[in-house]
């Protein structure tokens, strides 16, 4: 009876001439955003070895290891092809060098903000925006519309189990839309390896695990329709109450749970962090500026006083006092300027944990919509997630250090005095100047290698049972939903 | 009342006090209690919310009793409601089916449903022939077809269920007078196959062309039961009118 009851609804959508043309325009747009994925990547992988090729070419160029830099790519990652994410929001490079601290430049969105105003459509996009759509669409009148259609009468006058309907419903309209939405998706997937894009491993795994979360959303979207149809008795109302719905969890609650954990847990901007330090760094250099000031008239009195008693060494006494006290006034200084720092590295930790803070209360929020939990879990498995930026400046940071001491130890073996302005005088020769611009390249083949960051699989496992589980609580709940609201559904 | 129920053993469908006030205190059966013997064609005759559509779905267990019982040889129907359902066959007032299923698919659906899996395409042919439909309808999409089509697609599936009851709310409604013709005719055979028929209609002449039994019903209750026979000669719709009005309701129904 089960088997009957789901070939049934297997049959009603794939004979539906709805379903030919939401299908067709779904594997269009699918196999549409991941060819121009594909088209973006491969765009900004050439980019990246050529940008990358001239980085090593000015290192195996420069004719000193005084002022060297590098500059380090963010490595475009093949799974961008599917979740863009946040990858074209951020800086594709920075300067390595002991001058410039990391800092990312020229983001894509920032080079062309033409594609900024409404951004690209990528696989996800189309996961959580169209095909969620597509199956609210399938099933809103899944048990309304029989009952309108006086179906559900004809069909519970025979001996149906109310728990076969529903069981029935849920799994012949996954069978009728995921499988064959499975096809592009496949599809999809072929045209990757088609273009020649290489895939790691490890990316296979995060891709498995996107489709996978796909079809979870999907499926959730699914028994959604299936659940709003058993409450309601008229499929036009059902249709409303499932769009606002959708609106609620696509568009609302992700964007809400940002703003409100920007209001409940407030994070200070750039300029007030500046200006706190900088109301610190003023009050602590005032009460320096005083005490100094109180000691060079300490200093001055100790000193007249000293001349007065004393007579012929004054000069030579008053040389080392006063080298004595501006040693004590240069500490004096640098106690300041290490508060200071102090002040500034607490507020920056201060400001960091804020920001933290706000970014969980913000994603918890978010997480309430199945949307968000897919669209958080999308971006961190394709590496694209609100991590990327600090990943690959931990990354840059840490190279860096390797780059200064590898350059610091090689001036220090060289003795490399190039870039340094020498002027001799000679009683001979008189004045000479030498730079010595011109001498031939430095040998800097034993310079570490920049490693570019690449998302863990731990981040990947770990947004897959959090969002995954999630997403599996949202079903449940949807299907229990369903389950017991038909139980007591008026079929007539 | 109770003098005029048929009293022959085991009756096939029983309404035993069957009484159904809803939520909002709407009576819409008040205590009817009638048989339905195998064979028999059992006509429930009123106007709108007299309770004969609530009648039937007493017996399909759509809605539970109030007070008293609705029993399926002998099963009462909100205590074993899928075993009652076994035994029943159902047609509504506006058969719809599935649109995008031809009628063989409906047929073919229903009747599985029904527990009956082992038909074939040429029974199928045979129970859509049997209610009139022409050959060249039964691979046509149902979402094209008239009322009357739509109808006999719904009685073949009945047939095809082989219940020894059938239940018919208001199976004639909106049928033009060829189609209403030949599903008198098609009653009569299912009648003489044995299978109780229960139907509400407001069809006064159809009612009485094909009733073994008439119930005239209003608010909810059975004014008027009367056999064919005791009907004979009798002119129905002055009969009916002279209940509705209350003119022998009153009597009757005390």
């Amino acid at each position: 009876m089960l088997i009957t009851l789901i070939e049934k609804e297997l049959k009603a959508i794939l004979q539906s001439p709805k379903f030919v043309a939401t299908f067709a325009v779904c594997s269009l747009l699918m196999l549409l955003s991941v060819f121009i994925g594909i088209k973006e990547f491969q765009a900004q992988q050439k980019q990246y070895d050529v940008a990358v090729s001239l980085s090593e070419q000015g290192i195996q160029e420069s004719t000193s290891w005084r002022g060297m830099s590098y500059k380090a790519y963010r490595k475009p990652d093949p799974m961008q092809i599917f979740v863009s994410g946040l990858t074209n929001d951020i800086g594709r490079w920075s300067h390595i060098s002991q001058e410039s601290s990391v800092k990312l430049r020229n983001s894509v969105y920032s080079d062309d903000p033409i594609f900024s105003v409404f951004r690209f459509i990528d696989f996800a996009f189309i996961v959580q925006v169209v095909l969620s759509l597509f199956a609210i669409l399938f099933t809103y009148d899944a048990i309304c519309g029989e009952r309108e259609n006086g179906t559900l009468k004809l069909l519970f006058s025979n001996a149906i189990k109310r728990s076969h309907y529903i069981i029935a419903k849920c799994v012949g309209s996954w069978l009728g839309l995921v499988v064959p939405i499975m096809i592009p998706i496949l599809l999809s997937v072929l045209m990757v390896i088609a273009f020649g894009i290489s895939l790691e491993g490890s990316d296979w795994l995060k891709l498995f695990g996107l489709m996978s979360m796909s079809i979870f959303l999907f499926t959730f979207f699914i028994v959604l329709g299936v659940f709003i149809s058993s409450l309601t008795r008229r499929s036009n109302i059902s249709f409303l109450f499932a769009l606002v719905i959708w609106v609620t969890f696509v568009l609302i609650i992700p964007r809400a749970g940002v703003m409100a954990a920007g209001q409940i847990l407030p994070v200070p901007r750039v300029a007030e962090i500046e200006g706190q330090r900088d109301a610190f760094a003023k009050d602590k250099w005032a009460i320096f500026n005083e005490k100094s000031m109180a000691r060079w008239d300490s200093y001055n009195q100790n000193t007249s006083e000293d001349s007065d008693s004393s007579c012929g060494s004054n000069f030579v006494f008053d040389e080392n006092e006063l080298w004595e006290h501006m040693q004590k006034e240069d500490s004096a200084r640098k106690i300041v300027e290490r508060e200071i720092e102090a002040y500034e590295t607490r507020l920056q930790e201060d400001l960091q944990q804020r920001k933290s803070g706000q970014e969980r209360l913000a994603f918890s929020l978010s997480r309430f919509s199945p949307s968000s939990a897919y669209q958080l879990a999308a971006m961190t498995l394709a590496g694209t997630d609100i991590n990327l930026k600090s990943r690959n400046i931990e990354v840059m940071n840490n190279y860096r250090t390797q780059f200064n001491n590898y350059v610091d130890n090689k001036i220090s073996e060289t003795n490399d005095l190039s870039g340094v302005f020498m002027i001799e005088i000679s009683s001979d020769d008189g004045v000479k100047m030498n730079n010595k611009r011109d001498e031939q390249t430095i040998d800097a083949s034993d310079m570490p290698k920049y490693i570019p960051a690449k998302s863990s699989m731990r981040q990947s496992i770990d947004a897959l049972i959090i969002d995954g589980g999630l997403l599996g609580l949202f079903i449940i709940l949807a299907f229990a939903g369903a389950f017991l609201r038909m139980q007591k559904y008026d079929v007539r | 009342m109770s003098e005029n129920i048929l009293t022959i053993e085991k009756p096939r469908l029983e309404a035993i006090n069957l009484t159904k006030r809803y939520r909002d205190g709407v009576l819409a059966l008040d205590n009817i209690s009638f048989s339905v013997q195998p064979g028999e064609i059992f006509v429930m005759l009123g106007g709108n919310g007299a309770g004969k559509t609530t009648t039937i779905n007493l017996f399909l267990n759509f809605i539970e009793p109030t007070e008293g019982e609705a029993r399926i040889d002998g099963i009462i129907t909100h205590k074993d409601p899928l075993a009652a359902k076994e035994r029943v066959s159902f047609v509504s007032e506006n058969v719809m089916l599935y649109g995008d299923f031809t009628a063989v698919q409906n047929l073919d659906y229903f009747s599985r449903i029904g527990g009956q899996s082992e038909y074939t395409k040429d029974d199928y042919r045979d129970a859509l022939l049997r209610v009139n439909l022409a050959e060249e309808a039964h691979h046509k999409k149902l979402r094209g077809f008239s009322k009357g089509m739509r109808q006999k697609c719904g009685i073949a599936i009945a047939i095809l269920k082989g219940a020894p009851a059938i239940l018919l709310d208001e199976p004639t409604s909106g049928l033009d007078p060829k189609a209403g013709h030949d599903f008198i005719h098609l009653l009569k055979s299912l009648q003489k196959e044995g299978k109780s028929i229960l139907m509400s209609t407001h069809d006064i002449f159809r009612a009485k062309a094909i009733a073994d039994t008439i119930a005239i019903m209003n608010n909810g209750r059975i004014i008027m039961l009367k056999k064919s026979s005791e009907l004979a000669g009798c002119n129905l719709e002055e009969l009916y009118m002279q209940y509705m009005t209350g003119h022998d309701g009153q009597r009757l129904a005390g």
